[in-house]
């Protein structure tokens, strides 16, 4: 696929400054996680040392065995809400997106406009109010306590059919539909083999984003859902209950949470990039 | 709102077949019937989701901005726009209002230049792209309470690793905490640390829709690197890029984390130096239990947020669509978003 | 919705270091229980729930760290093999409080929830929404401004004294030595005695022998000092502000800015600066609350310099403290009762203090110096006792707890006021503006309360 970049335009690998730059955002782009593994690997004082050292300490395992073995932080059970909580997110938020943004990119039906604004427009309610409506919401319906508490709600979201909209109105072409269903394909069989192929990389992308999200969410969690049945940062926000946070172990905390991300990265991520290439339209 | 983000395409054959003929076989009428309704089955799982966890808290925001609410006992009394006069009155709000326009200008305006500029470079022929696109993207995945402490270590006033190093060089150190502009653009430097990267990706998932026989035209035609750029990649992701503003703009607004975690007591500092709308809304609902004048204040920032919105896509839709080599250039068989009649 | 990828956090207790930081995004602060584990947390149920043979789950929420260990819950069980006691933490109060009051209408709150005393005035509007402590033996066993504070005006106790926060000063004693001021406790205590003008007296005397700074920050030592007021910014009959009127706070504020214009290090309580500063001994005393020995021990570990001394300017003082409330709509009130009880009896507190450092209010545990010396000298080495070179650790605080006699008013307002307060006084510490302007500011600010 990389081949459809003609040599005529791009003679040849981008030049040097390019990858220097690059390299500057990456740098900066790591500077947290090495910032954090260096208090991650210290002791309590090292946040708050004087002479400040850019060579890690010797206290990781240590430290990562300590959050591990807290009996009140409950770190795999944690982990495994928090690997269904995002997964489930991640894949509704994706395909309800995409058959949302599709509709509204390339389908022709009475109100969609308006429909499109009030998409939009939810996004520009504040959201500092909406919890206390909501947790009566949930009490009501009994799912307090529960993952669904936390599921349910962010099922799909304005942001992504937002997304979808924009992605699929510029990339999809017409034609491509109309061919599908003059060959007889009913919508939702458009959908299927035309829309969704051609939303992969835009459909990746808002996997990736939702993910990391609903991994790093703390607030609803923890108002939502019983300390019993945490997700990873409300059960590792134990780590602070005391009258002095010992930030080395909370950032070791904070590093072994992110373990599960960055293997995503790794895993996903060649998946991903080749999708945004593949899905590019294709003549 | 009389416009739409993207127009609605032209009918297509089937519709036309279905609309213009009078005597349907059942499978033209089941096609029709699909035309016609299978849209709003596409969209009702959003308006489902929205109707029970979204409509309920607006609607809810919007009664008991006109009381005077207990939020605990759930009871109040109606005072009709007291609470809205009230608000427009307080001295705090407009300092809030003008230090969350500075924090957004601050950091929108940089963000999406800087992520464009990126986008367009990870968009080349690079060695390694899945090492690059994902890199950017890493300080999205970095955890708040990290950033939080890797931030407020580093524009501490005394101790701050920024002050240090500007203090080896000669340069006096910045109140980060007490003066106002300081105290912004650090607070956008967070916001921009975060945001650039996903918006640079987003960015390049549009980049990379573009056809590359346009490219191929327009170097034909004689266009340089530059020029390409303008003329073909800009316009060819205005969808895209008015997406990419208006969350922005949306996000921008409604700045609460960063402002709050930029000190230990998340009020906007010692006089409101950094006290953005969401933080005011938030101490007057939660910290002052006046639920009633937050809900009137969330309205506010609502009516705001749409305004300004509207205002940006206006702008962007007419600065993009200005330039008319890309129009030229289009080939007949990529739809864009503005259908042609 | 795009609701829930926000975090929430309000931030309004000194008390808690950890808000800003904890707060917001913050994905990380920390959960507070939902509904009693059982699942059982429907208030139809708690008819039933008197049965004292039925198998049940109480649950009991707190937060920071208020020293009930699984063994300790666990002892209770013991005692009554048909409870199991299931603890659910908040990082902060502040977490808390948000948690409490989002549900304490709407349902779901722990059986036994934990409250602190910089919220306990909001609480105590709600106060019909909670069970009634009052039985025989509440009487006489707190510290009476304690009981006093979590009763209402019809006389319902609503919470059980858990901790008290009973102000000494906490002097380093390196930098004493090095201005040639004396170094054992003792000989501190008796050079402090005396009201506020003394403690700033022997600051100026620290500085002229050139000593650094003598206290952290104008709002911490200023905390110290309202505490002794008994009726500080409200009527404590009416309610209504009149702080515009009391000479008292005006005097307060000018005495704190001009002390803090020349001997206080212009630290913000809680900031990065701060910590780092406790470490690097930048300054010499701070007003020591007991809990507070725990963050100076964590922020400076590896220095033996910090000292306590018995005594307080202007007699005592208390900062911070809590209670445990029972939530009335709660599945087994009369269950959750006896566990608050004995949560607070001298035998846990004790065990609590010994725990996480937390000093008790109750008057039995209070005067049995013995173990509250014992408490400071258990735990991870290095104790308290050893930290601070002190065999009679609990012995002063003891004192120190028996010298409060004011108990000041704090009405529903006070938290805004105090809050508009200590931005004025780092208004004035951090040079943006003069005390007399901040002054003028702080008293237009007040006037928009209410």
């Amino acid at each position: 696929m990389a081949r459809r970049r003609s040599t005529s335009i791009s003679s040849g690998r981008p030049k040097w400054f390019v990858y220097g730059v690059l390299a500057i955002v990456l740098a900066t782009a790591i500077f947290p996680f090495y910032w954090s593994f260096l208090i991650g690997s210290g002791d309590q004082s090292t946040i708050y040392a004087t002479n400040f050292s850019w060579i890690p300490g010797g206290n990781f395992i240590h430290n990562a065995t300590e959050v591990l073995k807290n009996p009140a932080v409950n770190f795999w059970k944690a982990l495994g809400n928090s690997v269904i909580v995002s997964t489930t997110t991640a894949i509704t938020t994706v395909v309800l997106s995409t058959l949302a943004g599709f509709a509204f990119a390339k389908l022709r039906f009475r109100g969609s406009g308006v429909l499109l604004v009030a998409v939009i427009a939810t996004m520009a309610v504040p959201v500092q109010l909406g919890v206390v409506p909501l947790y009566i919401l949930m009490q009501k319906f009994g799912w307090t306590g529960s993952l669904g508490a936390v599921i349910i709600p962010a099922l799909v979201t304005a942001f992504g059919v937002f997304w979808m909209t924009q992605y699929l109105s510029q990339s999809l072409p017409t034609e491509l539909i109309e061919a599908a269903r003059v060959d007889g394909c009913s919508m939702i069989r458009t959908f299927w083999h035309v829309g969704l192929t051609a939303a992969r990389p835009a459909a990746a992308m808002l996997f990736l984003f939702t993910f990391v999200t609903t991994w790093n969410n703390f607030f609803w969690p923890f108002i939502v859902l019983d300390q019993n049945n945490p997700t990873l940062p409300v059960a590792l926000s134990l780590l602070q209950a005391n009258y002095f946070v010992d930030y080395s172990l909370v950032l070791a905390g904070v590093l072994l949470a992110t373990v599960p991300l960055l293997l995503l990265f790794i895993f996903a991520g060649k998946q991903l990039v080749s999708g945004i290439m593949q899905g590019a339209v294709k003549g | 709102m009389s416009s739409t983000l993207t127009k609605p395409d032209r009918p297509t054959e089937e519709q036309r077949r279905a609309g213009g003929n009078a005597k349907l076989t059942w499978r033209q009428r089941r096609g029709h019937w699909d035309v016609k309704y299978s849209p709003y089955l596409y969209i009702a799982p959003f308006f489902l989701v929205f109707a029970v966890t979204g409509l309920f808290p607006i609607l809810y925001t919007a009664f008991i901005s006109t009381q005077d609410w207990d939020l605990v006992r759930n009871t109040g009394s109606y005072v009709g726009f007291e609470h809205f006069a009230w608000v427009l009155q307080d001295r705090e709000f407009w300092i809030a209002l003008r230090n969350t326009f500075s924090i957004f200008l601050f950091s929108s305006v940089p963000q999406i230049i800087v992520a464009t500029v990126i986008a367009a470079m990870l968009d080349q022929n690079l060695r390694a792209k899945t090492f690059w696109r994902m890199g950017v993207l890493l300080p999205y995945v970095v955890a708040p309470v990290a950033v939080s402490l890797i931030f407020s270590n580093m524009f501490g006033d005394k101790s701050g690793l920024v002050n240090t190093l500007l203090g080896d060089i000669g340069i006096n150190p910045i109140l980060w905490h007490t003066d106002v502009i300081p105290s912004h653009i650090a607070i956008a430097t967070m916001v921009n640390f975060r945001w650039t990267g996903y918006n640079a990706l987003i960015l390049l998932a549009a980049m990379q829709a573009i056809p590359r026989d346009l490219f191929e035209a327009a170097a034909i035609d004689g266009a340089g690197a530059m020029r390409r750029f303008w003329s073909v990649t800009i316009p060819q992701i205005r969808p895209t890029m008015v997406f990419v503003i208006i969350t922005s703009t949306i996000g921008g607004l409604q700045i609460f984390d960063e402002p709050r975690m930029y000190d230990t007591f998340g009020l906007g500092g010692a006089n409101k130096q950094w006290l953005t709308i969401t933080m005011y809304l938030y101490n007057t609902g939660w910290g002052k239990f006046n639920f009633g004048r937050a809900a009137a204040v969330a309205w506010i920032l609502f009516l705001i947020i749409v305004s300004i919105s509207l205002v940006n896509f206006f702008l962007t839709q007419r600065l993009i669509a200005s330039d008319t080599v890309a129009k030229k250039v289009k080939p007949k068989r990529v739809k864009a978003s503005k259908g042609g009649k | 919705m795009h609701l829930l990828h926000k975090g929430v956090n309000v931030s309004l207790s000194r008390r808690n270091k950890t808000a800003g930081i904890a707060a917001g995004a913050a994905v990380f602060a920390l959960s507070v229980a939902a509904c009693s584990s059982s699942g059982d947390a429907n208030p139809s149920d708690s008819a039933s729930g008197s049965t004292s043979d039925e198998q049940i789950t109480l649950t009991v929420a707190t937060f920071n760290d208020f020293g009930y260990t699984q063994d300790l819950l666990d002892e209770y069980t013991a005692l009554h093999p048909n409870i199991t006691v299931v603890p659910t933490v908040a990082a902060t109060s502040n977490d808390a409080r948000t948690n409490y009051f989002a549900k304490l209408g709407a349902g779901g709150l722990a059986d036994v929830e934990a409250i602190e005393v910089d919220w306990l005035p909001e609480v105590m509007q709600y106060s019909d929404m909670l069970a009634d402590l009052t039985s025989d033996d509440t009487t006489g066993r707190w510290l009476d401004w304690k009981t006093a504070a979590a009763t209402d005006a019809d006389g319902r106790l609503i919470g059980y004294g858990t901790d008290i926060g009973p102000e000494a000063v906490c002097y380093n004693a390196d930098l004493f030595a090095a201005a040639g001021l004396p170094t054992d406790p003792t000989e501190v205590a008796s050079l402090l005695k005396g009201g506020w003008d003394t403690y700033f007296q022997v600051g100026q005397q620290y500085m002229d022998a050139g000593g650094n700074a003598w206290f952290d920050g104008a709002g911490a030592t200023y905390q110290g000092m309202i505490n002794q007021v008994a009726a500080a910014y409200e009527d404590p009959d009416t309610g209504a502000l009149t702080v515009a009127d009391n000479a008292e706070v005006k005097d307060i504020y000018d005495q704190v800015t001009t002390a803090a214009s020349t001997m206080s290090a212009h630290l913000s309580q809680w900031s990065d600066d701060w910590y780092a500063a406790l470490a690097n001994n930048e300054f010499a005393t701070m007003l020591c609350p007991g809990w507070m020995l725990g963050v100076i021990q964590g922020a400076a570990p590896d220095t033996t310099s910090w000292n306590v001394a018995d005594v307080f300017p202007g007699g005592g003082g208390n900062w911070g403290g809590s209670y445990l409330t029972v939530p009335a709509n709660g599945a087994h009130v009369e269950e959750a009762k006896a566990l608050a009880d004995w949560l607070t009896a001298p035998e846990q507190q004790l065990k609590a203090l010994a725990n996480a450092g937390t000093f008790p209010s109750q008057v039995d545990a209070l005067s049995d110096e013995a173990s509250l010396n014992a408490a400071f000298a258990s735990g991870d080495e290095p104790t308290k006792a050893t930290y601070f070179n002190s065999d009679t650790l609990g012995t002063i605080f003891s004192n120190r707890a028996n010298a409060i006699t004011v108990s000041p008013f704090k009405g529903a307002l006070y938290f805004q006021v105090n809050d508009a307060m200590q931005n004025a006084l780092t208004r004035v510490e951090d040079g943006s503006q003069d005390a007399t302007t901040s002054w003028n500011q702080f008293l237009t600010e007040v006037s928009a309360i209410g």
